[in-house]
């Protein structure tokens, strides 16, 4: 227990980007691009059973500028694919993209004429996600990936100090699926405190 | 005790197998029986019913390209057919008459259906539109422009209903390759100082679109 004097005396040491990559990360406001069969179970995925909002990603945005994580659920044709880009030009930076299921990656069974082969073609694609369509599930991890990619980010100091591009930091989420011990992987006992 | 024998699954129609013949399709329904008014159309357009086939327990009717809006407007006045349930193309990939636009008609009152083919041949790619009988011609008339490339003279808004309104192809013609022409669909520029592609607001840029709802006069206007 923390002695009530801390709570009104003392300072807390830590980066900027810490800070501001634990606020990003846990309040990712995804836009649903939502253009097929993918988008009933990314309905699913910001539904109460899946509830995306322990995440802090339940407020989909369907406005772009308030976005900043593009989910492209379904698949995309080519005359789609100018309005998807143009909505992903409108997002404010930072801004994340999830291609999600086989058609948003690379075209899916959808391999004809008028779909474009994976919506990476015109669009930076940060994580993507197999399955026809994915779990909500599915979603989530992709969610989750996307979270520790933001949290490993160098979001003020973008260009380095002095010229020089600065060392990846370490990975803020301990990897909890490994083989060896819960010691080895969260020595400092950060995350599961009894 | 006696082994028990697996049973063999009754698949009745088989399609892939072997042609159905003509009234072997039990699945057939009662609305598909449509004598009289192949009786009735024979009898009015002796010079126009070019043939009736019969396939599968059902009748299609291949009419006179020419007279196809007499034949519409006739089913739609004197016998019923006054829902237009469909309207598509077909390439037969023959020399001689390879398109055919086919008409599912519905007498709602009887419970009836009944189908009337046209043929179009590759040297005269128009036919008259059904616009202004059925006015649900509307959309299917332009799917089959921008499939085929069969005209429609009538029309009054033939514009292309899927594909962009410069692309250069009908995809649903045989001889259209499966990935399409490589070149043919832009993709939108990867930057976002890219230019305009496509513009979904073409009408706050300055251009005047033609609007999609002036459909031709129907018979209540």
């Amino acid at each position: 227990m923390a002695s009530d004097s801390s709570l009104s005396e003392g300072f807390l040491t830590t980066r900027v980007d810490a800070v501001v990559n634990w606020a990003r990360s846990n309040s990712l406001m995804p836009l649903p691009m939502g253009l097929s069969c993918c988008a009933i179970e990314m309905m699913a995925f910001a539904a109460p059973k899946y509830d995306v909002a322990r995440f802090g990603s339940e407020a989909m945005r369907f406005s772009p500028r308030q976005a900043d994580l593009m989910i492209v659920a379904g698949w995309v044709s080519y005359k789609m694919a100018h309005t998807i880009r143009r909505v992903w030009d409108q997002m404010a930076d930072p801004k994340w993209c999830i291609a999600m299921g086989a058609c948003a990656s690379t075209g899916g069974m959808h391999r004809c004429y008028g779909v474009v082969q994976g919506c990476d073609n015109f669009l930076p694609v940060d994580v993507y996600i197999s399955g026809c369509p994915p779990r909500p599930e599915s979603l989530i991890h992709a969610l989750m990936d996307i979270q520790e990619k933001v949290r490993n980010e160098y979001s003020v100091a973008q260009d380095g100090h002095f010229g020089n591009e600065m060392p990846a930091a370490a990975a803020a989420r301990p990897k909890v699926l490994s083989s060896v011990g819960a010691d080895a992987i969260n020595p400092d006992g950060l995350y599961h405190q009894q | 005790m006696s082994k028990k024998q697996p049973t063999t699954l009754a698949f009745r129609f088989t399609p892939a197998d072997s042609a159905a013949g003509e009234d072997s399709n039990p699945h057939a329904k009662a609305s598909t029986d449509v004598e009289a008014t192949l009786e009735a159309l024979a009898s009015h357009f002796s010079d126009a019913v070019e043939e009736v086939i019969a396939y599968a327990g059902e009748r299609t009717v291949r009419v006179d390209r020419a007279r196809i809006i007499d034949v519409l407007t006739f089913l739609k006045k004197e016998q019923g057919y006054t829902y237009l349930a469909d309207l598509g193309g077909i390439d037969r990939f023959t020399e001689d008459d390879r398109y055919e636009i086919m008409y599912n008609l519905v007498n709602m009152d009887q419970g009836k259906r009944i189908r009337v083919v046209i043929r179009v041949d590759e040297d005269s790619m128009t036919v008259p539109s059904a616009t202004a009988v059925y006015k649900a011609a509307n959309w299917n008339e332009r799917e089959v422009w921008d499939m085929f490339g069969i005209r429609f003279e009538g029309h009054n808004d033939l514009r292309r209903m899927f594909m962009p309104d410069d692309f250069d192809y009908h995809p649903l013609r045989k001889e259209f390759p499966l990935l399409g022409v490589p070149g043919s669909l832009p993709l939108p520029p990867q930057t976002p100082s890219g230019g305009l592609t496509l513009d979904p607001f073409a009408r706050a840029h300055g251009s005047i679109p033609p609007k999609s709802f002036d459909e031709p006069a129907g018979e209540d206007d």
